[in-house]
């Protein structure tokens, strides 16, 4: 039993340790790039890649921050730029899916490598997922949006 | 500027790694002791179907488990206590990648106003056809 014990606090303990290594060292890369407003910059230069996804030019912010910092701080800033008015229905609910699907990649694969996964892998499968089911929704979206607008523009 | 970045970088590091403790910790201890106890070969025995078609051991059911309900790092605490190839590892880290903190996520979700069964639905359609899709591939190549 009290091999079990000792087992059980060693091998958690040197978890963390491995964990705090890599943890530690991310979040400081993510503030400096959350300071010195990285984000914002690159989503200027991500317009095609909007168009790709069928979302607007204001949703690449949101979109980026949910991929790197994580789904509450993306979901955070979604609903700050929704209030501005400048998200429609089918960006919010673009964004949630491709959200839902892929976020906080570094620290969510970063982790997972600590403990011996393939992070290549990791990252790419979740991406390019993402990126596929977005695509197909707005398609989807697009070949019934006209009805759907019309639709709540008569209410 | 750089070094007060530098500075809460650290800071928010240190938290989260104290955060994280408090969940893989008492995780990595209960899986170990349980790992010890005839149960461990039940929940194997039992889940041994089902984890078998991602090509996994019977007892990972408790990992995918426990990353649906809690969150990745409860996740990551029992792969650490149980013993698995790397393949296997990188297997349930996608399938806990796509689905994990269903509660807590679908929670944030439901603020945006998106039906969050559709949400949660993707999330485990896609943790299965990954988790299979990797599992097979894997133990093919290795």
């Amino acid at each position: 039993m009290l091999a079990v014990i000792k087992e059980a606090f060693w091998g958690s303990l040197s978890s963390i340790k491995t964990i705090a290594i890599i943890l530690i060292p991310m979040m400081v890369v993510l503030q400096i790039a959350k300071d010195y407003q990285i984000l914002d910059k690159i989503s200027n230069s991500l317009w095609g890649f909007a168009r790709i996804l069928g979302i607007s030019k204001d949703a690449i912010f949101p979109l980026l921050v949910g991929i790197f910092f994580g789904i509450s701080y993306g979901a955070g800033v979604i609903i700050e730029t929704s209030k501005q008015g400048n998200l429609t229905k089918k960006d919010l609910l673009l964004l949630v899916i491709f959200l839902v699907t892929c976020h906080g990649i570094v620290e969510d694969t970063l982790i997972f490598v600590v403990i011996g996964a393939n992070g290549w892998l990791l990252v790419l499968l979740r991406t390019i997922v993402a990126i596929l089911i977005t695509m197909l929704l707005s398609r989807r979206l697009s070949a019934s949006e006209l009805g759907g607008i019309e639709g709540m523009e008569k209410k | 500027m750089l070094l007060q970045s530098i500075k809460t970088g650290i800071k928010k590091g240190i938290e989260t790694t104290w955060m994280l403790a408090k969940i893989i910790v008492p995780v990595y201890i209960f899986v170990t002791i349980l790992k010890h106890t005839p149960v461990i070969g039940w929940i194997a025995d039992l889940f041994q179907p089902l984890m078998g078609l991602f090509e996994l051991p019977g007892e990972s059911v408790i990992v995918f488990v426990l990353g649906i309900l809690l969150d990745p790092y409860a996740a990551i605490g029992a792969i650490a206590a149980i013993s698995l190839t790397p393949m296997q590892i990188t297997t349930l880290a996608v399938m806990v990648g796509f689905c994990h903190s269903l509660f807590i996520e679908s929670a944030i979700v439901t603020r945006l106003g998106i039906n969050i069964f559709m949400a949660s639905g993707v999330r485990l359609g896609l943790a299965i056809v990954f988790g299979v899709l990797v599992g097979k591939v894997g133990a093919m190549l290795c």
